[in-house]
């Protein structure tokens, strides 16, 4: 009686295990098996192939490509949402009046409201070479040989999508470390001030390594979307010119809808897969690390 | 508490801070009377933080004046102010697709806020109240599906859908996005529902109230905060989601707004100001509902990047 | 608590069948051999669903009249149109076919990218009722009716007929003193120099999405390489790219590209550098003539440029082994999907499209060229459209568009080579180099 009533408790728990293994845990498994046929959209019978796949992306050069625009992508978003904007949350913090500080907190976050496919294709129109902003502002400061199709040319296209994404994630990093540091007791402040430390030592003394749990976090946060990558790609170039700009999620789309190869689509999924996987396994592992020096 | 999930960009959530910093002032800053190199460091800083705000601004003020603006302005005055205010290209970009878009970002956005949060509540109060056989390998499945990725399950999620019969319809969208949020918004429910004093249930239990009952009239209102920041985060999931309704909506009328907006970019060609008017149609609502309330997307942020 | 533990019971129910039923194998189009029955139906009646990729605001409501017009003769039909652009469309009608839902007429290019439907018996065999012995097939021009004819069979309803051409601005020939329009490669190249030096771009070109430079290529490789050689390597189970023709025409096409193409051409849409032709900045603009109602003032254009310009066929290089008569170009068309319960009333919309009055009226209403006979005339067209037409029946053959004539692999191969060939990131022999590759790959796929 006792245990048929602890086994009713499982109601509380089905409606989201169901989902969760239906819809999330079934379909990864699925994928692993998947990686292992060769079929497509039209092909009536998936053939069994092994490895194949696999093999066929240690060897292709685009696959490789991808993974290195995804890595870029990561250490630029690390520079720039971990590096850059704790220096804006900072200054933010040390140098601007109340007031001010508020609405230029406000400002910097907008454009982490409007949706990437707003952000992505209004970038696409600025770096327009014929209506966009950009080479018009460089061709009024003389710097005309500065000017690019630069989504139009492989050795920019990545890059400006990734400039893109900076313009969108720094203003929503720096919030977070804004929180972060108003945690800090001021009294810490107080004491550096008293101490004769200026600005930047109190920040690289106090405010760097009080804030570590958030950097870390944000490290995280901002590493697996680098790898995740995907809308603001497929708006902007769907991973052309000459598949510069191809990352994971994007050669992954191509192959399975475009290029008739769902069962190679399936491998590079199992990469993304095992690469989530190890950022997931080593947030935890931080996590509890933290959870013990304390 | 772990809430990083995997599965969405960390770009959505919050401002906020804005209002809270007001609380924290009344700290002694005064610009101490230092040498030049100070003055020149500052006056940098300045500069810097002038030229962000142009940077962050100048790109969204363009847009929406060029939606006022015809073709040939948007060419030939790309800095200058439109001669008049055309609303008729709101209303084409309108017809095109937009308020369409917008209907189904709204509904399937709402429904998936409705079933994501009663779900995950449901589950975290039986996590934390009930004594359920095998509850370790619950909370460890969860903790998996922190870290599962929407795009790794593409293709037999494809399959599947198709077996369910949900494939291009609004349930498709609604499904996954509840079942891949579950996760993250479980563990944010339940974190703030250890921290209810047990003697709320066992009161309720004197008073004759079942588990389900005291779930719905007494633990569902204590958590309102935490609910209302888990739909916040959740808003903002469904909001921009974009592989799942890229591959799994093929009818253009059935499309939400981060896909049809794509799609209406490939119709409209060159006819610019009506794509500026379309983007600005899609961005402005989000903005102003984020300049009202910034106090609870501060909340919602502080809650869901974990404390 | 009990109805509660019943909903869980009946939750529960319901998961392990959806799980039993998601494991079966991949999804795939279901083949069966069953062949639709085309037949004109007694009684019209039910629900046609059909896809077109002319979402363009200035093509899509040609087919929507038609829609609505057929709805009207019979009211028992009702007719689903979606219409999307031209490069969603690639994905959309793969996304579709994998999930079955495939419509019961679709749009499709004729090439390799027909075929796929017809190996995966998802087209109709139309034989029976559009064989060009047929009363149907009688009304259409036999070349067009051949694009969609694989292993003797017809599979398509070709809509349209279209051909590649190089559209030019007379005044800006004339400013540049150029007095007739190029009859050779190298003279088109030493045009481009003169128009440089009179202040024009020479050719407006945009490669955005990377087809307007494959349907350079198309025309190219014609020229460069023999037609035999041509067939054997766009069929994919043959290909082999190794004819020293293919590096020759990309060459060809890097010389256009430096000497007269719009820099920075793979940042621009096709029909954003399209506008620089429309307001006389850019000489020249190869385009489809279906575009041709663009260039009017029907279409949009300025009455001063409308009334001055004219068209060529991109010329051959004086030494080409190749077919000089080849014409870029084919008709799109309509499948019937093989799996539609509505087949016979599919077939029996489509023969309303193309029936003499809305053949004329895809003429008159939208500038496209209709491939049933005789309905091109002097009332419902302008003189440029009637040109293309009496140039298109001189042309030996049509050159398919590379990147539907061709198997996916070897036409991405293509599209990215090329866009790298503009961009000045790879050479000629790098980009047959994967061309090649991909074609082994197809070949290993189909064989």
């Amino acid at each position: 009686m006792h245990v048929l009533n602890r086994w009713r408790s499982w109601v509380w728990v089905l409606p989201a295990l169901a989902l969760l293994l239906v819809f999330v845990y079934y379909p990864i498994v699925e994928n692993l098996r998947l990686s292992l046929y060769s079929w497509n959209a039209f092909s009536a019978h998936p053939v069994f192939v092994g490895l194949d796949n696999y093999k066929t992306a240690a060897e292709d050069p685009i696959f490789w490509r991808a993974l290195r625009n995804n890595t870029v992508f990561a250490v630029t978003s690390l520079v720039f949402q971990v590096g850059f904007s704790l220096v804006l949350a900072a200054v933010l913090e040390e140098f601007v009046h109340q007031r001010l500080r508020g609405i230029l907190r406000t400002i910097y976050f907008i454009p982490a409201v409007i949706s990437i496919t707003v952000a992505g294709i209004l970038f696409s129109f600025l770096y327009n070479p014929q209506i966009g902003l950009l080479n018009r502002a460089l061709g009024a400061l003389g710097l005309v040989s500065w000017q690019h199709s630069w989504l139009g040319e492989p050795g920019t296209a990545m890059w400006s999508i990734i400039a893109m994404s900076q313009w969108q994630s720094i203003g929503y990093t720096a919030i977070l470390f804004v929180v972060a540091i108003q945690r800090v007791p001021r009294e810490f402040y107080e004491a550096a001030r008293i101490d004769g430390a200026g600005r930047i030592r109190s920040f690289f003394a106090i405010t760097v390594p009080m804030v570590r749990e958030m950097t870390t976090l944000i490290t995280i946060l901002t590493i697996s979307g680098a790898f995740l990558v995907f809308n603001e790609v497929m708006v902007m170039t769907a991973g052309g010119p000459s598949n510069s700009s191809q990352v994971l999620g994007t050669w992954l789309y191509r192959n399975a809808f475009l290029n008739d190869d769902m069962g190679y689509a399936s491998a590079i999924a199992t990469v993304i897969f095992f690469i989530t996987l190890l950022i997931g396994a080593s947030q935890i592992y931080l996590s509890r690390r933290r959870r013990i020096e304390w | 508490m772990m809430t990083a999930s995997a599965n969405t960009k960390p770009n959505a959530p919050t401002a906020a801070a804005a209002t809270a910093g007001a609380g924290a002032g009344a700290r002694p800053r005064r610009l101490p009377l230092a040498g030049v190199g100070r003055r020149i460091g500052s006056v940098l800083v300045w500069v810097g933080l002038a030229a962000l705000v142009v940077a962050v601004l100048y790109p969204l003020l363009w847009m929406v004046f060029s939606s006022f603006k015809d073709n040939r302005e948007v060419f030939d005055s790309p800095w200058g102010l439109p001669s008049q205010l055309r609303w008729g290209n709101f209303a084409k970009a309108g017809s095109a697709g937009v308020v369409r878009y917008f209907t189904n970002s709204v509904l399937v956005t709402s429904a998936s806020i409705l079933t994501t949060v009663l779900i995950s509540a449901w589950a975290a109060y039986g996590l934390v109240r009930q004594r359920i056989i095998g509850g370790g390998l619950v909370l460890g499945l969860l903790l998996g599906g922190l870290m599962l990725a929407p795009t790794v399950a593409l293709i037999p999620l494809f399959n599947l859908l198709q077996q369910l019969r949900i494939f291009d319809t609004y349930w498709a969208l609604i499904v996954l996005y509840t079942a891949f949020r579950i996760p993250f918004t479980t563990f944010l429910i339940r974190a703030y529902m250890i921290d209810l004093s047990p003697e709320v249930d066992e009161a309720a239990k004197l008073d004759g109230c079942t588990p389900a009952q005291t779930f719905w009239r007494i633990i569902l209102p204590m958590c309102r905060p935490i609910l209302v920041s888990a739909a916040l985060l959740q808003a903002l999931f469904a909001w921009n989601e974009f592989v799942f309704a890229l591959v799994f909506i093929s009818n253009g009328d059935l499309k939400t707004l981060p896909v049809g907006l794509m799609d209406m970019q490939s119709r409209l060609l060159t006819d610019w100001p009506v794509q500026f008017a379309g983007l600005t149609m899609a961005a402005i609502p989000m903005i102003v509902l984020f300049l009202i309330g910034q106090r609870q997307f501060l909340r919602g942020l502080t809650d869901g990047i974990g404390k | 608590m009990r109805s509660l533990t019943r909903v869980g019971a009946s939750l529960a129910a319901v998961v392990t069948a959806v799980a039993l039923a998601a494991c079966g194998t991949p999804s795939t189009a279901t083949t069966s051999g069953k062949q639709a029955n085309l037949s004109t139906p007694k009684e019209k009646k039910g629900t046609l669903t059909m896809v077109t990729k002319f979402a363009d605001p200035k093509y899509a409501p040609y087919f929507v009249d038609v829609t609505k017009a057929y709805e009207a003769a019979n009211p028992g039909v009702k007719i689903q149109l979606e219409q999307v652009g031209d490069q969603p469309y690639k994905d959309k009608i793969r996304v579709l076919s994998a999930s079955k839902k495939l419509p019961d007429i679709y749009f499709s290019w004729a090439g390799d990218f027909a075929n796929k439907f017809v190996r995966a018996n998802l087209a109709a065999d139309l034989t029976s009722v559009i064989g060009p012995d047929t009363e149907w097939g009688k009304t259409f021009a036999p070349a067009a009716l051949k694009a969609f004819q694989t292993n003797g069979k017809y599979y398509g309803v070709p809509i349209d007929l279209d051909a590649k051409y190089m559209a030019y601005n007379k005044k800006a020939f004339a400013k540049a003193g150029i007095a007739n329009p190029p009859d050779s490669l190298e003279t088109l190249l030493d045009d481009c120099g003169k128009l440089k030096s009179a202040g024009y771009t020479p050719i407006a070109l945009g490669n955005q999405y990377g087809w307007p430079a494959i349907h350079y290529m198309t025309q190219l490789n014609a020229y460069a390489v023999k037609p035999d050689t041509l067939s054997k390597d766009y069929n994919p189970a043959t290909g082999a790219f190794t004819d020293p023709g293919y590096v020759t025409a990309l060459t060809q096409f890097q010389s256009i590209v430096k000497q007269c193409a719009t820099p920075q051409a793979n940042g621009l849409s096709h029909e954003a550098a399209q506008a620089n032709f429309l307001n006389g900045k850019a000489a020249m603009h190869y385009l489809e003539s279906l575009e041709f109602l663009a260039l009017t003032t029907k279409g949009g254009a300025s009455k001063d440029l409308a009334d001055n310009w004219s068209f060529f066929k991109l010329p051959a290089s004086s030494s080409s082994p190749g077919d000089t008569k080849a014409l870029t170009g084919a008709p799109d068309g309509f499948m019937v999907n093989a799996q539609s319960e509505n087949a016979a009333l599919a077939v029996d919309f489509l023969k309303f499209m193309t029936n003499a009055q809305n053949a004329q009226k895809l003429t008159a209403d939208i500038g496209w060229l209709s491939p049933v006979q005789g309905s091109a005339t002097s009332s419902n067209s302008f003189p440029q459209l009637q040109e293309a037409l009496t140039d298109m029946g001189k042309a030996s053959q049509f050159a398919i568009w590379l990147d539907t004539v061709t198997n996916a692999d070897v036409a991405n191969a293509y599209l990215s080579g090329v866009e790298g060939l503009i961009n000045g990131a790879t050479t000629p022999q790098q980009v047959i180099k994967g061309v090649q590759d991909a074609a082994a790959k197809a070949k290993k796929q189909v064989g």
